[in-house]
């Protein structure tokens, strides 16, 4: 390649991205990003680029699409093997039912070993024919029965299926929702393992002298994240509000969710500048502009 | 790059889920509809224009990735660019089989420009804010082309006859177009 360069402004990677190429083009494209890495990196690049195009064009399928698309796609991509498998079971089960009674030379079928005897009657002797016959309706008989107990096993071998594929993706929900918990555990971890956040230790005041939380604030990121121990049980239509004390003057650092006031886990709060004390009030849902400071229920300097 | 939220999957979480369909493990599937679905089926929607045959268009690409997964090969490139590549092209296949059967192709291809052009405001979703960025740094004509070239199966000659400008033209703004769009990126 003499000139790389000219190479990769000739809109060729950009062209074998969008698939517009041949097969033997698609194939010296590869060639040349194998063996320069200038080229592979721009066509990454080209192919990261696309790609964002695409993801942000992205739409959630609809929710009932996921089951239908999902059972139809295992049924194809398990599907031939499947059916080769029952289809052999069932020449063999229609095999053994018919070889005993029937006896026929080379029963390969159900149907052949019942057709064969009847056609093949005339020829034989009057007298054995009704016995043929008999032999035939036997076969027959146990063919059908064998079939019947196949087809049963079958639409229960196939619900037990549809059961476990939805227990399946029942787990995979489950095992996101677990993925997701562990993310924000470890954010915890981070924020409590982090030197440079500070506790703030809010104990409880005349109203509620066994209340306590704390309060974990970093100056120089100004992040708050607020622990609650124990609190008092609020009425549906009120909440906590986390306020920040800075030279006196109270900064509203927002509301606890019920799951933080009830001591679930650590809530990120809004950032605060510069504080000297945390304090919690009681205020209506959504919060309060300014303190309620006769409900003050906890308070702690840093 | 693997914190941008619009990349869909960490290195280590795709080559976890290739090695699993490589290994023929059916239940890679649903988790890779988990991870894939939204990005292939807004890609797909956007070439066919229609929910039924989104869907279907969907459920062929699945079982296409799972029957040729062997021919995946990751050094060649991203599992997401390979899947990508499967969903354009059987979407672009089934617009134009349908062209086929409408008429001529190129009265086909006028038809589903126009169509094109009308469908793109109802398409278009400002609540992301990934596509939200790229509206305010594409300018239209760049948006117009990569459009034209992603979502509707021309290529760039084509591209150049249909908007009636040089080839030189349409390859600079292609090629400007997907550099703003990897700068984005980071």
């Amino acid at each position: 390649m003499e000139n790389i360069q000219d190479y990769i402004e000739s809109g060729i990677l950009e062209q074998y991205a969008l698939g517009e190429l041949s097969a033997a083009e698609q194939a010296a494209v590869e060639a040349q990003a194998a063996s320069h890495p200038e080229i592979r990196a721009e066509l990454e690049q080209v192919q990261a680029a696309l790609g964002f195009y695409a993801e942000a064009h992205a739409i959630t399928p609809p929710a009932a699409m996921r089951e239908r698309v999902l059972n139809n796609v295992l049924a194809q991509i398990s599907g031939p093997a499947a059916t080769s498998s029952l289809r052999a079971d069932v020449d063999a089960v229609a095999q053994t039912a018919s070889r005993p009674v029937a006896s026929a030379p080379q029963p390969v079928a159900a149907n052949e070993a019942v057709v064969r005897p009847l056609s093949a009657a005339p020829v034989e002797v009057p007298a054995s024919r009704s016995g043929w016959a008999i032999a035939a309706s036997v076969a027959l008989l146990l063919s059908l029965g064998g079939n019947m107990l196949l087809y049963s096993n079958w639409k229960s071998a196939s619900s037990e299926l549809v059961a476990l594929q939805n227990e399946q993706a029942r787990f995979a929900t489950t095992s996101q929702v677990v993925e997701k918990k562990l993310g924000a555990l470890q954010q915890e971890n981070q924020v409590l393992r982090n030197d440079e956040f500070r506790a703030v230790a809010l104990a409880g005041t005349k109203t509620a002298p066994t209340a306590h939380a704390r309060v974990l604030f970093n100056p120089a990121t100004h992040k708050v994240y607020v622990d609650v121990r124990s609190l008092p049980v609020l009425p549906a239509d009120k909440q906590y509000q986390l306020w920040a004390l800075d030279k006196g003057k109270p900064i509203d650092a927002g509301v606890l969710t019920v799951a933080t006031a009830t001591g679930e886990g650590l809530q990120h709060m809004k950032d605060i500048a510069s504080a000297q004390t945390f304090a919690m009030t009681v205020e209506p849902a959504g919060g309060s502009a300014g303190p309620t400071l006769s409900t003050m229920t906890v308070v702690g300097n840093i | 790059m693997s914190d941008n939220p619009l990349i869909p999957l960490p290195p280590a979480a795709e080559e976890d889920l290739v090695r699993r369909l490589q290994a023929r493990d059916e239940s890679a599937m649903t988790l890779f509809y988990d991870r894939y679905s939204a990005a292939l089926y807004g890609v797909i929607f956007r070439i066919v224009k229609a929910e039924d045959e989104a869907e279907d268009v969907l459920q062929e690409a699945l079982v296409k990735i799972w029957n040729a997964f062997a021919s995946y090969d990751p050094n060649k490139g991203r599992l997401f660019t390979w899947v990508l590549n499967i969903c354009r092209n059987l979407s672009i296949d089934k617009i134009r089989s349908r062209q086929h059967r409408v008429g001529s192709k190129t009265t086909g291809l006028d038809d589903s420009l126009t169509a094109q052009r009308q469908a793109a405001p109802t398409a278009f979703r400002p609540e992301h804010i990934g596509l939200q960025e790229i509206t305010q740094k594409l300018i239209p004509e760049q948006r117009q082309i990569i459009d034209m070239l992603y979502f509707e199966g021309f290529t760039q000659s084509e591209v150049a006859e249909e908007l009636n400008i040089p080839l030189g033209t349409v390859k600079t703004r292609a090629r400007t177009a997907i550099k703003v769009l990897s700068k984005l990126i980071r």
